[in-house]
């Protein structure tokens, strides 16, 4: 009986090459950042060896050897970086150039030539338009060395932004190109490609359950009826607007809100508030120059009254997790998403997601999360006031949605990867050096 | 019939740009901006397939020949020997053997091959007296004749020469330039010191250019041939000005070449024609100088022997006027890392790889063998464009200087 390919630490080590990257303050501009991080983490805690390539901190060493040489992070750039200290987009096109003129050669000499030497298949993920070019290149340099049988190429998109830049035609030749969700994989058709849908995941922590003090104070802190949060760019795709006029809307029917949020530092926030002002609501803005939990929470109270908080501060990872929980819900409602990462975050934690309806494949309406189905501010309003006279479904939502969530841990989320990567190579017949069922 | 043989060749290797433009960070520091403006993997490649087909082949070749009484001059770039210092110390002592030998000259030239003198005559000579010196450090001879950018000659760039120290000066033996004279004599302008030696340009490109073409009444050429056509030559000396990369570059090896070359001492030994290097020739016909009006408007030894080959389209004005651009910004930086900079960004390379540019024939066909191959791929209209952008963004790099 034939067997298998099989993908395994022992014959196969990965590259993943971004603009984003796991270098928390210079190289997370957005979700994408975070991905590379947590996906290239988990691989090396299985056993890949795995090179992330990306613009780092360019105070940070050029190289860094991070699981016991497992993960191995190639800071690129780091000669630009240095005129451009604000972080990973500043001095885009200058960083860009020099990504797609030095990576592939590197990628051939120092990642592909030495593994092909110990028998090894290489699997190469490029993400986002950035690394487009540089991909095509890689598998150009790869083809004339006689490598490309060697290597598995994926070139991954999570958002539609720049695709104008892209040479469809090249890249869909030389990679096999993914993306995180169904909705993406119908935009892309228009392009002439089928991608391959490869979930977004989040990290396991996400589901560890937190029983610090200050957790059970943040509730307490709000008199009104209602909490609300809201996360993300300041961008007309997050719907901001429409969630500022629901906020209104409930507080001229009498609901009392109190509306969290935290933006990017795109100018469309002028926009946003200026809105919330003509509506009538108290917006305060909160700076916390330390801030863990405690300072946080006493910010919020110093605050108040207000009916808009408009946090500017670095909300860690903890504290965004309380927030995703206690709130009473998340409105993660973007007219366009990808993916939608913080919705699916908000239900690891066991909050209430209300999303929109595009990119995010893991929400089944009124199950797992509620679904937008329009722009419309009275179906927020409607929903809410569902919640609020409907407890028992409200914690239903809540446990299904913390179900779901474990489905899409980057451990599960790797495991279809790995059965998507056998599935490629399999059909690519690509040469998986001596050992290709992984003994 | 001309009794008397002067071999030049010389050695260059462009700092070729990087294409597309590679756009400089702001702020940038001059080591930087000069990584973002050369592309030394292009140059380095180049280099060292250069070095394999002409570089060791060729000066074996040659000294063989001089070993065995053929005598021969040489000149070298700056970028040469800067890309031979990085990637072949090997090539640079083999010229280094083939120099010492007592029958061969040393010849100076433009070091960056620029068009310098066009911006800055007073820069031009320094530039000579500089390269003058350091080729001295280099190879222990400090050389008497020169030969400039292109060999190009003018009646300015005359007296820079004559004013930069040098006992003679080789130039393209044009019929718009000698009129009724022959290139086979010795020249001065109005009585001046400083010797001519015209290039018979004709018997020159029979080697240069026309060798390896089938389609030439004159192929396949024998050495006999060629040393029976050198003596008919009419006059005191021949004067034969070669690129090195003829050997076994622009002409293949197995076109023949070395095989031609091989066997031409042999073939001017029994026509009694002497192999002078041009010091040897400037003492030999001292007395028989002839005085040669000089142009104001200067020759080269490229295309029709004007500067038409290398300002000869719109898109060549349009880079011109950027070098001089480039120039004048890092003169008014006063910073010396950026004036090296735009030196190089003066190159004649730049503008001769873009000659074909709206153009079609043999010229466009030199011009587009020299243009790199990677460029290609962005197309005619976008190596104009992007060549361009090089120049712009080192100019707006140059801001933060002043």
């Amino acid at each position: 009986m034939v067997k298998a390919i099989k993908i395994t630490p022992k014959n196969t080590e990965f590259v993943v090459i971004s603009f984003e990257g796991p270098d928390k303050y210079y190289s997370q501009a957005g979700g994408l950042g975070v991905r590379v991080s947590e996906l290239t983490q988990v691989l090396a805690s299985k056993g890949f060896t795995t090179h992330v390539i990306f613009i780092g901190d360019p105070k940070k060493p050029g190289e860094e050897c991070l699981q016991e040489g497992r993960l191995i992070l190639h800071r690129w750039s780091q000669w630009i970086s240095d005129y451009y200290p604000i972080g990973v987009y500043q001095g885009e096109s200058e960083k860009l150039y020099d990504f797609n003129d030095t990576v592939p050669t590197f990628v051939m000499n120092d990642i592909v030539k030495p593994a092909v030497e110990r028998k090894k298949l290489v699997v190469i993920m490029g993400e986002e338009w950035h690394t487009a070019a540089a991909m095509i290149n890689i598998s150009d340099i790869l083809h004339y060395n006689g490598l490309r049988d060697k290597v598995l190429m994926l070139w991954n998109a999570n958002h539609t932004m720049s695709f104008h830049r892209i040479d469809w035609g090249r890249l869909n030749y030389t990679t096999t190109i993914t993306t995180v969700s169904k909705y993406m994989k119908h935009c892309m058709w228009g392009l002439g490609v089928n991608p391959m849908v490869i979930s977004n995941g989040i990290p396991k922590r996400m589901l560890e359950e937190h029983d610090h003090e200050l957790y059970k104070e943040f509730r307490t802190i709000f008199p009104s009826d209602l909490v609300l949060f809201k996360i993300g760019r300041w961008d007309p795709d997050k719907r901001w607007n429409m969630a500022v006029e629901a906020v209104a809307c409930l507080k001229r029917i009498g609901v009392s809100t109190t509306f969290l949020i935290r933006g990017g530092k795109e100018t469309y926030e002028g926009e946003v508030m200026h809105n919330a002002k003509k509506l009538g609501l108290m917006v305060k803005e909160v700076r916390v120059k330390e801030p863990d939990i405690k300072n946080s929470l006493d910010a919020f109270r110093r605050a108040l009254p207000a009916d808009i908080l408009n946090l500017k501060f670095y909300l860690s990872e903890d504290l965004l997790r309380l927030i995703y929980r206690d709130s009473d819900a998340v409105l993660a409602n973007s007219g366009r998403e990808p993916f939608g990462l913080v919705g699916l975050e908000v239900m690891a934690a066991g909050g209430v997601a209300i999303t929109g309806s595009t990119g995010e494949d893991y929400v089944t309406p009124f199950q797992n999360a509620i679904v937008l189905e329009t722009d419309d501010p009275r179906e927020l309003v409607q929903y809410l006031l569902f919640l609020k006279e409907h407890p028992n479904e409200e914690k239903r939502i809540r446990r299904e949605a913390r179900i779901t969530a474990k489905q899409y841990t980057w451990d599960e989320i790797l495991k279809n990867l790995i059965y998507r990567l056998e599935f490629i190579a399999f059909t690519k017949n690509i040469q998986m050096g001596e050992n290709p069922h992984g003994q | 019939m001309a009794s008397d043989l002067v071999v030049y060749v010389v050695v260059h290797q462009p700092q070729r740009l990087k294409l597309p433009a590679q756009p400089i960070p702001k702020g940038a520091i001059p080591d930087d901006i000069e990584r973002c403006v050369f592309d030394s993997e292009l140059n380095r490649f180049y280099f060292e397939k250069v070095s394999k087909t002409c570089y060791h082949p060729a000066t074996s070749l040659f000294l063989q020949m001089v070993e065995s009484g053929f005598k021969m001059s040489i000149g070298f770039s700056a970028s040469f020997i800067k890309q031979a210092l990085a990637w072949g110390p090997d090539v640079l002592e083999g010229f280094k053997n083939l120099v010492k030998h007592p029958n061969v000259e040393l010849v100076c030239v433009e070091p960056s091959h620029s068009f310098i003198f066009f911006f800055d005559v007073e820069k031009f000579i320094d530039r000579m007296k500089w390269w003058r010196g350091y080729l001295k450090e280099i190879f222990g001879f400090e050389p008497k004749v020169t030969d400039t950018t292109e060999m190009y000659i003018s009646n300015d760039v005359y007296f820079a020469l004559l004013q930069a120290g040098f006992e003679g000066a080789l130039m393209d033996g044009r019929e718009w330039v000698l009129e009724w004279r022959d290139p086979t004599h010795l020249y001065t302008y109005v009585g001046k010191k400083l010797k001519l030696l015209p290039r018979h340009y004709d018997l020159s490109d029979d080697v240069g250019y026309r060798f390896s073409n089938w389609r030439w009444e004159g192929w396949p050429l024998k050495a006999e041939t060629y040393a029976r056509w050198l003596k008919e030559a009419r006059g005191d000396f021949v004067l034969i000005g070669w690129d090195m990369e003829t050997f076994g570059e622009h002409q293949r090896e197995d076109s023949g070449i070395f095989w031609f070359m091989g066997s031409l001492p042999r073939e001017l030994e029994w026509r009694n024609i002497t192999c002078l290097t041009p010091s040897e020739a400037i003492a030999k016909y001292e007395d028989k100088t002839h005085d040669l009006p000089l142009p104001e408007f200067g020759c080269t030894w490229a295309g029709s022997g004007g500067m038409e080959f290398f300002l000869g389209n719109s898109a060549q004005l349009a880079i011109f006027r950027l070098m001089q651009h480039v120039y004048n910004k890092a003169k008014l930086t006063g910073h010396e890392r950026l004036l090296d900079i735009a030196m190089w960004l003066t190159q004649s390379d730049n503008l001769h790889t873009i000659q074909w540019f709206g153009r079609t024939g043999e010229e466009a066909e030199v011009s587009a063998y020299f243009t790199p191959r990677r460029w290609w791929e962005l197309g005619p209209d976008r190596i104009i464009w992007e060549q361009q952008q090089v120049y712009k963004n080192v100019i707006r790099a140059m801001d933060h200087y002043l």
